[in-house]
């Protein structure tokens, strides 16, 4: 079984406001899972990325946490 | 004015399409997320907000859906300098804008939000035209099924209720010591 959350939801698009998917994709530490964990496609991944680095500039999502 | 400026450039980047005219101002989907400061007043948020959408409507923009500025909490502080002064947030009303809007507008409008000294933070990019935000609820940690549910003895339920008949009893007292 995959455990791609975007395919199992059925979600197309990534939004930077959803925070609370968005920290499906961040470990503990605030850091971007990487593909071999999250199970995306390479085309989410990106989508995924990108998001979260605009969550974290608008201060939505963390850079790090201790 | 804007909306009939939005459907004739509509039309325009049809007809770059099929014919390929330069001239033709292409329309974009974009979207600009802002943090107002946390000491605007509430009522003072809509002037705040009108002022950007005043910025993307005289750019010919017309607006796809908004998101009213609300107080969030911020992950970390944001400094913001302003000459010799430092400036430390820890929250701000947080507000979005999906629009519409020719190329330049994406830049025209960084220029002056960045003078707007109600922001500290904002961000301007391209997106689709659809709903983005997805209808994703976040797992619970773990939904415990409660094994030690405590049931209520059922010989103080019949003593605090009605008074009890004699062949109730009786067949009350057999079930128990047939068991």
């Amino acid at each position: 079984m995959s455990n791609n959350i975007l395919t199992q939801n059925d979600i197309q698009h990534v939004d930077y406001k959803d925070v609370d998917l968005l920290k499906q994709f961040i470990n503990p530490h605030g850091r971007i899972m990487a593909r071999g964990k999250s199970g995306l496609t390479a085309k989410q991944q990106r989508a995924v990325e990108a998001a979260i680095k605009r969550a974290r500039f608008m201060g939505l999502l963390p850079f790090i946490q201790k | 004015m804007a909306v009939s400026n939005g459907v004739s450039a509509d039309e325009a980047v049809m007809e770059v399409n099929e014919t390929e005219v330069q001239d033709a101002p292409a329309l974009r989907i974009y979207e600009v997320g802002y943090h107002i400061a946390p000491e605007t007043k509430e009522e003072d948020l809509e002037k705040v907000v009108a002022t950007i959408r005043s910025i993307v409507e005289q750019a010919g923009g017309s607006f796809i859906a908004e998101g009213a500025p609300s107080m969030t909490k911020l992950a970390y502080p944001m400094f913001v300098r302003e000459g010799e002064k430092t400036t430390e947030y820890d929250r701000g009303y947080f507000g979005w804008l999906k629009f519409e809007a020719p190329v330049a507008v994406a830049r025209s409008l960084e220029e002056s939000l960045k003078r707007d000294k109600n922001l500290f933070r904002f961000i301007v990019f391209q997106t689709v035209r659809e709903d983005t935000r997805a209808k994703y609820k976040a797992p619970q940690l773990r939904e415990v099924k409660r094994t030690d549910v405590i049931k209520q003895a059922p010989r103080r339920v019949e003593e605090t209720s009605a008074p009890v008949s004699e062949e109730d009893l009786e067949k009350a007292i057999q079930d128990i010591t047939a068991e």
